[in-house]
This record gives structure tokens, C-alpha cells and sequence, in this order.
């Protein structure tokens, strides 16, 4: 019997050895404007937190929450609000998405210092980029060349000024593209006919930001709609968020989260 | 406690004029502007519980368009097609004389599957066609008959595990096996039988999968006429990245048919002793789909899939004639969902005429024949919601024995609906 007892201990202390320590899990999957927000929120929480996994993805909104309603993610980034179909689809899959907004993505239009422009309409903006305008002439600046400076079409950004401006148009071909809204800025502070956009967090003295339908941006414009190009960004749960997923969302609310989301260029909650 | 009844309130009207009347939305905007002006809430505060608000409403009301209707309506999903067909084969025979045959066909599929309770379904399809296991197609003609209406599937789920389910029954194909090209099955074969399937995510870039099960042929496996089918095939999805991954799987189907009467729909060329099969088939068939989401975006091309893909099939249990492959292409949108949406798929195909059992391969490719190969060429090219065109194109050779290579063109142009 003893011999018995001895073998049952021996297995449960083998079988305890073989249960891995235990780390909470969670997937966040979608958009690509909310990435960097979700990474650095997911990299510095990770660092105070040794115990949680977080695994970040991009793939775009519909990709984030089709996976939030199929269940193979637990946190869906959007960069829109989530459409009737998709909400249809929830509910029929048994799913009561819950949304969290995070932060606002707010983006302005600058030019040059020495531009006499101060002011443009998001239609002439749209004419700008798409090529309908030309020459700052057409728009009440000097006789000169507009130079678009535009970000490179995998980029947040981009996809931003493209769907609240463009219409999802196609930017003139001859733009100069870059890969940051630092390079933007720089590049727009050293042309004279240039124009380009940038998150407002990116905002400086050597470029001048325009009132765009008479609304100059703002934290404070873009937080209360008041400046067009703007738009919440989101983080959708299954229902209220539990555990690790609504200790992270509560930690990219909070102030400290929060100055994480303004230092990519954001507009911050707070 | 001040801002904490005024969030309370104010969500609870933000509710009830979203549900209501959307036109308050402007309403509501000014009531929580003069609660920023008054500092009862920041901006940012005001930003959230207006939007989230909006969000929580949407939820709601799309919860409710469910509440109203009956608890099986809710339950069961009702789905279908239809199809209309304009096909011209253009055909040699041995002595090199054509001929061309042109008809005109429907297709039309009906289909529901309702949710037992959590974890089961059941599902019930019916489709035009003439009995044939390959096709739904019914072709015009015999002044104005009614045309055949058959059980096309009628299966049951059971999902005891997020990761395993049990399929029974005259089942869908994509619940048997995934094949990236119709070389071994054509895509309308219902099989029919048991298969245990299981699908684990092992880490967010890889997930696993398997197959496997018997399958009936012949009902009647007491005597020589009967015959039955097992399948197992293991599988992998890995995601190098977001913008590309790889679908891989290894199959083995054991098609034990020596002895029995050839199906009356065979068309091939298969080994036979009278009308029996003279072999079994014993297929291991290696299968891979590379797919790169957004190939040239680098170039300015808005392009949403290119796909690669191809497979392989050698029947272990004769020596001779036993191999087929196929390996093509796809571009363009990855469901034809709208206008505009277009899909480009090329696959090059060859069978020789004991690599499969001669039932099982595309009806279009050849007449469904094995001992052939073919280039086929394919365009679909959406109309609008839910509405396609399609182009599709054969052309296709014998290359069983040393005489003629009796070649076919089939065009077909289609007209999809889906409901």
C-alpha cells in the first residue's frame, strides 16, 4: 500500500511540474490607425504586468471585429464605428459588442509659413489631393504651384485623410509620399507651395495649420466635432470587458494610457 | 456625485432620443457642449459618452429586430441560389469530326440550417439536377417539363468543443475535406457518412486542423457490391504576417470500389472488368494555397488577393497511370460581394486515368473524366449586391492511349444570385 501511495505522489508532483505557470491571454486584432495605440498600450502594460500575454495584430477594422464575432479575438480595434451588418451578424452568433472609445484621431492640414492661405474648405482640400486644383492662386494664395506631400498609403494616417476628406479618391500621382508625419512636417516646412497633413499631436512652429470650414484644429475642436477632420477611434469587447481585457482598456484610459495615445499624434480623452 | 447624476441622466436620454427619433442627436450634442461649458464634464468625457452611448444604442436595436421574431425563425438560417446558364462544348472526336452542343441551364439550391440547441445544428439543402452526385445543373428543353428538385445535403453538427465537431449525414463537402482545386472532388459532390473534425489555434499566426471518417459508397457493405470510403486528412494555417500565410494539408483516401459495380454517372476511363472496378483506389494527395493579401499595393494597385495553390494525387494501390496534379492561380477580390468586385482564377489540370476514383473530379473539366489534362480559365465579375457574372473556360485533351487527343473547348457563361 505504501509502494501504491508513493507512485500516486510521485505522479501528482510530476503532473504538477507539467502545468505551465499560469499568464492570462488575449488577443487584440484590427485596425491598422489603432496599432501603434494598442502596441505601446499592450508593451508597456506587459512590462508592469509580467503575468499577462498580450498578442496585437492589425488586418483592418472588418478583419478585427469579424473576429471579435467569431471569437478568435478578444478585443477588436476600429477605426469606425461598427457597421448594421456586422452588429447583425453579433447578435446572431450570440455576441453584445461593446464599444470603448480610446482616444480621437484628428488631423490637419498644413502648409508652409510663408503660404498666405489660412483657410480652406474640405472640398478644396479634396481638390487639392485629387488633382482638381492645381495652383494656390485657385484658392486665394499666390501664383504657385501646389506641391501635395501626402503619407504613404499603408498608413493610418492615410487612411484617415482618405476616407474623411478623399472620399476614398485617389491622391494626385505626382505627391510626394512619406513615411512619417515628422517627414511631413519637415518636408512642408521647407517647400513653399507645399501641403500635407499630420496628426495633431505632430503639430509645430515651422508649419502652419489651416481652419478647415473655418474651424482651426484643436484638442479641443476635434473632442467636440467642431473641426471635420476627426473621428473617434475604437476597441470593441464581447460584452463588458473581463480580466486582462478590461485591466488593459482601463489602463489606455487612464491618464497614463492616455499620454501614450498623444504621444503617436493622437487626441487624447483627457 | 454632481457629474455622476448628470452622466446618468444624460445616457439615459442620449438612449431614448437614439431610439426614438434619431434627429435629437443635434439635441443632445448641445446639452453636453453646456456640460463642458459648465466643467461638469471635460471634452473628452463628452466624447465618450456620447459615442459610446450611440454604440450601446445601435446594439440594442439590432438586438431588438431578433426579440420580435419567433425563437426557431431566430435559430434558423435560410440561405440559397440560383443560376443561369448559357454553354457551348465544342468537341473531336477520334476521327476528327466536331461537333458542338450548346444548351441553356438553371441551377437553383435552397438551403437552411437551424441550431438545435449550443451545440448542435442541423441542416437540410435541395437543388435542381437529374440525380447526378456532380451536379445541380438542369438543362431546358423537353418542351416545357418541370424539372427534378432532389435532396441536395441534410446533415447534423455536433460541436461538444470550441476546437472538435462531429458532422452525419448527406453532408457539404467543406465539412469532409478542404481542397484548394476541384482535380479530386468536384465541389458539388455531397458525401455522405460521418466525419470527426477538430481545429485548434495553436498561437495567433498558426492553427491546425484535421479531418478524417468513413464515408459510404454503395449502401449494401455485406456483400461484394457494397463499398466504403475513409478519409483522413491533417492540416495547417499559418500567417507569416498580415499579408500572407499558408494553408497546407496532407489527405489519404482509401477508396475500396475493387469488385464493384461502376457508378451509372462514371464517365472516366478507369481500369474496369466488365463494368466492375478492377482496382481499389488508395489516394495520398499533399495540398498548399499560399495567399498575399494586397500583392501590389506597392505599385498603386488596389488588388485584394493573389492566390497559388495546387495539388497532387497518387493512387498507392496501382502502379501505373496513377498520378494527377493541378496548379493555378487566383486574383482579384476574395468574394464577389458588390459591383466592381472581380475574381481571375487560372488552374492547370492533369489526371491520368487510374489516379482517381472517376466519380469524384469536376463534371466541367472534360465531362469529369479522368485520363485528361485541361487549362481552364475563369472571370467572375459582380453586378451588383449578391449578383454575379461568369465567364468560364475549358479546354481540355484525352491522354489515355496513343490515338487521338480528342480535344473539347467548354465556354460557359453564367448569371449568379445569391439569397
Amino acid at each position: 500500500m505504501k509502494v501504491f501511495n508513493k507512485i500516486i505522489m510521485t505522479v501528482m508532483i510530476l503532473m504538477g511540474f507539467a502545468i505551465p505557470s499560469y499568464a492570462e491571454k488575449i488577443v487584440m486584432e484590427g485596425s491598422t490607425t489603432v496599432l501603434p495605440i494598442a502596441q505601446k498600450a499592450a508593451e508597456v502594460y506587459m512590462q508592469n504586468n509580467s503575468s499577462a500575454d498580450i498578442s496585437v495584430r492589425g488586418g483592418g477594422s472588418g478583419v478585427g471585429i469579424a473576429s471579435l464575432i467569431d471569437g478568435t479575438c478578444d478585443i477588436a480595434d476600429s477605426s469606425r464605428p461598427i457597421k448594421d451588418t456586422e452588429l447583425d451578424k453579433a447578435v446572431t452568433n450570440g455576441k453584445s459588442v461593446k464599444a470603448h472609445v480610446i482616444a480621437m484621431d484628428g488631423i490637419a492640414v498644413v502648409v508652409n509659413p510663408a503660404n498666405k492661405v489660412n483657410a480652406l474648405t474640405k472640398k478644396q482640400v479634396k481638390d487639392i489631393y485629387t488633382g482638381k486644383t492645381s495652383n494656390w492662386s485657385q484658392v486665394g494664395g499666390d501664383n504657385q504651384k501646389i506641391v501635395i506631400i501626402s503619407r504613404d498609403t499603408s498608413s493610418g494616417t492615410f487612411e484617415a485623410f482618405s476616407t474623411l476628406v478623399l472620399d476614398a479618391q485617389k491622391v494626385r500621382p505626382d505627391a510626394v509620399m512619406q513615411a512619417s508625419n515628422q517627414a511631413i512636417a519637415s518636408t512642408v516646412a521647407r517647400t513653399p507651395g507645399g501641403i500635407g497633413y499630420v496628426g495633431l499631436g505632430f503639430l509645430s512652429s515651422s508649419v502652419k495649420a489651416l481652419e478647415i470650414d473655418g474651424v482651426l484644429p484643436s484638442k479641443e475642436t476635434v473632442l467636440n466635432n467642431k473641426y471635420p477632420i476627426g473621428r473617434p477611434l475604437f476597441m470593441y469587447t464581447n460584452g463588458a470587458p473581463q480580466g486582462l481585457a478590461k485591466e488593459l482598456i482601463d489602463f489606455i484610459k487612464s491618464p497614463e494610457g492616455q499620454k501614450l495615445v498623444e504621444e503617436d499624434g493622437f487626441v487624447g480623452l483627457k | 456625485m454632481r457629474k455622476s447624476l448628470a452622466v446618468f441622466v444624460l445616457i439615459g436620454f442620449i438612449g431614448t432620443c437614439l431610439g426614438i427619433r434619431p434627429s435629437y442627436a443635434g439635441e443632445v450634442d448641445i446639452l453636453l457642449q453646456k456640460l463642458v461649458d459648465k466643467g461638469v464634464l471635460s471634452a473628452g468625457e463628452a466624447q465618450e459618452i456620447k459615442t459610446e452611448t450611440q454604440e450601446q444604442v445601435k446594439q440594442e436595436i439590432s438586438e431588438g429586430k431578433y426579440s420580435s421574431l419567433p425563437a426557431w425563425v431566430q435559430n434558423t438560417k435560410l440561405k440559397g441560389d440560383l443560376r443561369l446558364r448559357f454553354q457551348n462544348l465544342h468537341e473531336k472526336n477520334d476521327n476528327n469530326i466536331s461537333k458542338d452542343t450548346t444548351v441553356g441551364r438553371i441551377r437553383m439550391r435552397l438551403g437552411l440550417e437551424s441550431k438545435i440547441n449550443d451545440k448542435i445544428k442541423a441542416g437540410i439543402g435541395i437543388a435542381t439536377g437529374s440525380g447526378d452526385p456532380r451536379s445541380t445543373n438542369i438543362s431546358f428543353g423537353g418542351y416545357n417539363t418541370k424539372k427534378g428538385i432532389y435532396l441536395d445535403y441534410a446533415y447534423a453538427k455536433y460541436d461538444p468543443l470550441p476546437w472538435l465537431n462531429l458532422v452525419g449525414g448527406k453532408m457539404l463537402l467543406s465539412d469532409v475535406l478542404w481542397e484548394p482545386t476541384d482535380l479530386i472532388w468536384d465541389t458539388d459532390i455531397t458525401p455522405e457518412g460521418a466525419v470527426i473534425g477538430f481545429n485548434k489555434i495553436l498561437d495567433p499566426k498558426t492553427s491546425v486542423f484535421m479531418k478524417a471518417g468513413p464515408l459510404v459508397l454503395v449502401d449494401d457493405t455485406s456483400t461484394t457490391s457494397g463499398a466504403m470510403a475513409y478519409l483522413v486528412q491533417p492540416g495547417i494555417n499559418y500567417a507569416f504576417n498580415d499579408k500572407l500565410s499558408l494553408k497546407g494539408a496532407l489527405s489519404y483516401g482509401y477508396f475500396q470500389v475493387k469488385g464493384s459495380a461502376a457508378s451509372s454517372y462514371s464517365n472516366g476511363q478507369n481500369t474496369k472488368i466488365g463494368t466492375s472496378y478492377a482496382n481499389n483506389y488508395s489516394d495520398i494527395s499533399p495540398a498548399l494555397e499560399l495567399t498575399i493579401k494586397e500583392p501590389f499595393k506597392p505599385l498603386g494597385l488596389n488588388v485584394e488577393n493573389l492566390k497559388f495553390f495546387g495539388e497532387y494525387v497518387n493512387n498507392l494501390a496501382v502502379s501505373n497511370k496513377n498520378t494527377g496534379y493541378s496548379l493555378g492561380f487566383q486574383l482579384g477580390n476574395e468574394k464577389i460581394e458588390k459591383w466592381g468586385d472581380w475574381q481571375f482564377k487560372y488552374i492547370y489540370a492533369m489526371l491520368e486515368k487510374d489516379a482517381v476514383l472517376d466519380i469524384l473530379p469536376d463534371s466541367d473539366r472534360y465531362k469529369g473524366k479522368t485520363g485528361m489534362r485541361s487549362h481552364e480559365g475563369a472571370l467572375s465579375y459582380g453586378l451588383g449586391k449578391n449578383t454575379y457574372l461568369g465567364f468560364d473556360v475549358y479546354r481540355s485533351w484525352n491522354i489515355v492511349g496513343t490515338s487521338r487527343k480528342a480535344p473539347e473547348t467548354l465556354v460557359q457563361v453564367d448569371w449568379n444570385m445569391k439569397f
